[in-house]
């Protein structure tokens, strides 16, 4: 499992975190609001199909494929479905894959930017930005627990597979059973990450520096010129419904 | 406050420093130790397990009082700098510092910003980083793992990413709390590479440790505590003269890798283990013949593959392989060579396949992990239940549940802690807790991760003494380990791993002694003929 | 076998600004609420039970929160984890309003749990109802955006799908669902602090 491993070296698309951002921004906007007409469908179409495409190019075409076969399929079952199924079925069936439809993409973007982001890129960005050290620490610890906490819950459903524990056998139980050693040992660990980030000088007064290259390129002007078109596609659509339609 | 050291002023002067904890349970506290390390030598703070030795590592680089609370009388001085009063940024300008534990001390995701981590927190000059990272990256044959995720490296990868990250900042006094816990032997050696280094580039080292025979020639001060007291101060010379006994009685672990594979014959000059005080102790070396008459463990075609850039790759092959009944078999070989791969897949727990077959019963993956049993490295990952008892009843079926659980608590020296929560006891108690469950499903295998890293002389000894009822009672063990004093103490064969096969597997006596100590200076030598490559590259998570 | 008694802060001074470890802990706690949140919300999938996760997640969630807590000795902690927790609802595909709920009821929660001097039982157990409160920032894009929005899912998937999503995201049902997460966060809450007394403070981590 690899998700959320960033190594630098694996990557073939390399975005300013910054770029990711707006990027983010526009998939999420885009793809909430929607709009109508056709234009606005292919500016959906468009923003929806971004997130796949980013994962792919950056290594990951198993994953890639994997989302966007979910999220075709759970769109191919709520649009097929929906005429057919009459009832109670009909509002399981079409609400569930609707749903899961509308996370797919803007989960395969969040895949993207965790994968391919690392903890010094990301703090080199939110310096460039300004951002106050109350927000860049406790998000850059975050980028950096999410593998942990993975690696930490695997280790448990072993040992619980070991022991015969599962939700069938344990019901509520079972949710204690993996609760509280993952939560143990992630305050441990926690402990653990604060000393050595302290002893290191982390939260001191000083200007911190950044040896991390972060700035943009052709492929981040590329990115934000999309997101930028797009949500104004988007702010035209709604502000002058007539004209863009 | 940095630079500007008169020369052959300590870099480092405890003076009359006392210590203890608020709140009482974060560790042992210290009194009256002073102490005073100069420019280019080496202290080694050994004692037993509890005796205040990485509390004074603490107060070296000011964790003490700053992030473990507590009050604090005396002086700490790091080339004049007063670390109880200043904050903890200005002491890390001076100090570096490494961890037990190389999963929870790096903060970044990617090595080469976890190298640079320390520098741009004190703000050096980005260009002074990128030399300095480079340098570092040099000193600890990293270049080809610069760009690797931290996650996908092994332990002791990991550490020499945690020395090369304390290096970088040129730090006049580097402190080190147990680095060897989680090591091999040829990691080890690379420690003590590491340490030799900053000993010649004159700054100062701090080591607290059990394992002390990488250190063998290289400290300059031994400082034994205890009961957070400092008890006895030797030369690293003096040191080295002491009598072995006296070292044994100190509770200490061997000096010097020749003494660590020494075959055990003074066993009974030993102290006891905690707890055991009258049994057991005598039955130090391994004797028993496993009993004849059931049929041997039998591998077969054991694989396990893990998932490396989208692709499987074999990370296991394993054709075949027999454990004669309770017989107790140390796993060794270097870390990333597939040791707790194949400890994963004998219990079916990660994507394996093959045989295990037991008493004529061959079992697929998924009865495997009904029948044989891991005891975790980190043993907080398998207890869930909110009393011992509780614990080892969890799974147990039949009338007379109870009755067997407190007869197994009884075996393992449980019994006392039977109502308290399993998270309240030590580290050892809570490993046995993890062997008392195995023991109530009746497991015929039982295998262990590492169960001594991190332990002193006593504790290894507990858990030998452990390993020997568990045999007892009937169960076939492997214990993965690059213990060789645990090796010694009570295992029975042993199996040498290598890049995913066993390479080797022979019988533990007297006349084979010398096998496994030249499986260990092997891979202590592979190191000392500077860095294998191919074992550089990350290992998968598998 | 890491020496598992690593240091307790609950003995950490109360007020005062916050340091490097309190924006540690932060983070670290972040992602253990993220996860809980996110694994029970996984269950909310299925649409008849999405508006249930406003009842079913703050039952969990309590467990972390509560934990969190005993960290939290200064004022600004709860905000930040509220912020946090909205801004990754945004990341992976929520909508941002979490961001905004996030932060008032973080900021609320924050206070209530400072009037009770950082120590008080029962200002946990509210902290953690208001707290909770944060999750109906997930479902405001049905209230404020329905304009836009319903048209083009109307067009996509037939009316059927729409009247039965509006039944229960009528705009009158916004309070209830409010309500909702109010009083399973106070059950929640309890939980919590059950757990708390019966494995964390044992085990000698809260």
């Amino acid at each position: 499992m690899e998700f959320l491993q960033s190594g630098a070296g694996e990557r073939t698309v390399r975005l300013d975190p910054r770029t990711k951002v707006a990027l983010l921004f526009a998939v999420s906007t885009v793809l909430l609001l929607g709009g109508n007409g056709p234009v606005m469908f292919a500016v959906r179409t468009t923003m929806l199909l971004f997130p796949f495409a980013l994962l792919a190019f950056s290594g990951r075409v198993r994953a890639a494929a994997l989302m966007l076969a979910a999220y075709l399929g759970t769109y191919a079952l709520a649009v097929f479905a929906a005429p057919v199924l009459t009832g109670i079925a009909n509002a399981v069936v079409v609400a569930s894959a609707t749903v899961v439809s509308r996370f797919v993409p803007t989960l395969a973007l969040a895949y993207f930017v965790f994968a391919t982001t690392t903890v010094s890129e990301f703090m080199a960005a939110m310096a460039r930005m300004r951002m106050p050290d109350w927000i860049t620490i406790p998000l850059s610890v975050l980028f950096r627990f999410f593998p942990t906490l993975g690696e930490e819950a695997r280790a448990i459903g072993a040992a619980m597979r070991m022991r015969g524990i599962s939700p069938l056998r344990n019901g509520v139980a079972y949710l204690e059973c993996a609760l509280v050693p993952l939560m143990s040992c992630a305050v441990s660990i926690g402990e653990d990450l604060s000393a050595a980030a302290l002893a290191r000088g982390l939260g001191g007064p000083v200007k911190r520096t950044n040896v991390c290259a972060i700035g943009f390129g052709a492929l981040d002007i590329a990115v934000i010129a999309v997101s930028a078109a797009a949500t104004a596609a988007l702010a035209g659509s709604l502000a002058f419904p007539g004209v863009i339609a | 406050m940095s630079g500007g050291v008169r020369e052959g002023a300590p870099v480092l002067l405890m003076d009359n420093v006392s210590f203890s904890y608020a709140g009482g349970r974060s560790g042992a506290g210290v009194a009256g130790i002073s102490l005073s390390l100069r420019a280019g030598e080496v202290a080694l703070l050994c004692g037993r397990s509890g005796c205040g030795k990485t509390t004074v590592t603490r107060l070296a680089n000011g964790l003490a009082p700053h992030f473990y609370e507590g009050t604090e009388t005396g002086t700490v001085r790091v080339c004049g700098l007063d670390v109880a009063r200043a904050e903890l940024w200005e002491t890390a300008r001076l100090v570096g510092s490494v961890f037990q534990n190389p999963k929870s001390q790096f903060y970044n995701v990617d090595v080469r910003g976890e190298i640079a981590f320390g520098c741009e927190n004190l703000g050096f000059d980005p260009a002074d980083i990128e030399r300095r990272v480079d340098d570092a990256t040099r000193a600890f044959d990293l270049a080809p793992l610069l760009d690797a995720s931290l996650f996908s490296l092994s332990g002791g990868q990991k550490q020499r990413v945690a020395c090369a990250s304390a290096t970088a900042t040129s730090p006049r006094l580097i402190v080190l709390d147990e680095p060897s816990s989680n090591l091999d032997f040829e990691t080890i050696a690379r420690l003590r590479a590491a340490i030799a280094r900053w000993k010649a580039s004159g700054a100062a080292v701090l080591v607290a440790e059990h394992r002390i025979h990488y250190l063998d020639s290289l400290a300059d001060q031994v400082i034994y505590l205890d009961e957070g007291r400092i008890a006895h101060r030797w030369s690293g010379k003096e040191f080295a003269r002491l009598e072995d006994s006296e070292r044994v009685r100190l509770g200490l672990r061997a000096r010097s890798a020749v003494e660590a594979l020494r075959f055990p014959k003074r066993a009974k000059s030993a102290p006891p283990a905690p707890r055991h005080s009258n049994d057991a102790s005598d039955n130090l070396a391994p004797q028993k013949a496993p009993k004849p008459e059931m049929p041997p463990i039998r591998f077969e075609n054991l694989t396990a593959e893990y998932r490396k850039n989208g692709a499987f790759e074999r990370a296991l092959d394993v054709p075949s392989l027999e454990l004669p009944r309770t017989s107790i078999t140390a796993l060794i070989g270097p870390c990333g060579v597939g040791k707790s791969t194949f400890a994963e897949a004998v219990c079916g727990l990660n994507r394996c396949g093959g045989i295990v077959e037991l008493d004529g019963e061959r079992l697929g993956k998924r009865n495997r992990h009904r029948r044989c049993f891991m005891v975790m490295q980190d043993v907080n990952h398998q207890l869930f239940a909110e009393s011992v008892l509780d614990e080892v009843l969890l799974g147990m079926t039949g009338d007379d549940r109870e009755k067997r659980a407190l007869d197994i608590l009884q075996d393992l020296d449980l019994d006392e802690l039977a109502t308290e929560h399993p998270l309240s006891l030590s580290g050892g108690q809570r490993q046995r807790v993890a062997i008392a469950q195995a023991l109530a499903t009746d497991r015929p295998l039982i295998v262990y991760d590492e169960p001594t890293s991190g332990l002193d002389f006593a504790h290894m000894r507990q858990v030998a003494d452990t390993i020997r009822r568990v045999r007892d009672r009937g169960a076939t063990q492997v214990v993965i380990t690059h213990d060789p004093e645990f090796v010694l103490s009570c295992c029975t064969h042993v199996a040498a791993m290598e890049s995913g096969r066993i390479a080797d597997v022979f019988p533990l006596r007297e006349e084979t002694v010398n096998r496994l100590a030249s499986l260990f200076l092997a891979y202590e030598r592979v190191e000392q003929s500077a860095g294998s490559p191919t074992r550089d590259q990350p290992k998968g998570t598998g | 076998m890491a020496s598992s008694n690593a240091a307790s802060p609950t003995t950490a001074k109360t007020g005062g600004r916050l340091g490097g470890k309190d924006l540690i802990n932060i983070g670290i706690f972040t992602a253990i609420y993220f996860v809980v949140v996110f694994a029970v919300a996984c269950l909310g999938f299925v649409p008849i039970l999405m508006a249930a996760i406003c009842g079913i997640i703050p039952l969990i969630a309590g467990i972390p929160y509560l934990l969190f807590l005993t960290r939290a000795r200064k004022f600004g902690m709860i905000t930040i984890l509220g912020l946090l927790t909205g801004i990754i609802m945004f990341i992976t595909g929520m909508g941002y309003f979490s961001i905004a709920t996030g932060l008032v009821c973080g900021l609320v929660a924050d206070l209530i749990w400072k009037s009770g001097g950082y120590a008080s039982a029962s200002r946990a157990v509210v902290s953690h109802g208001v707290f909770s409160c944060w999750i109906i920032g997930n479902f405001l894009p049905f209230l404020i955006t329905a304009d836009t929005y319903l048209p083009t899912v109307r067009a996509q998937y037939g009316d059927a799908y729409v009247d039965e999503l509006m039944t229960y995201l009528q705009p009158e049902m916004y309070p209830v669902l409010l309500l909702a997460c109010f009083v399973t966060g106070i059950i929640g809450g309890f939980i919590g602090r059950a757990i708390l007394k019966k494995h964390f403070e044992r085990a000698g981590i809260a």
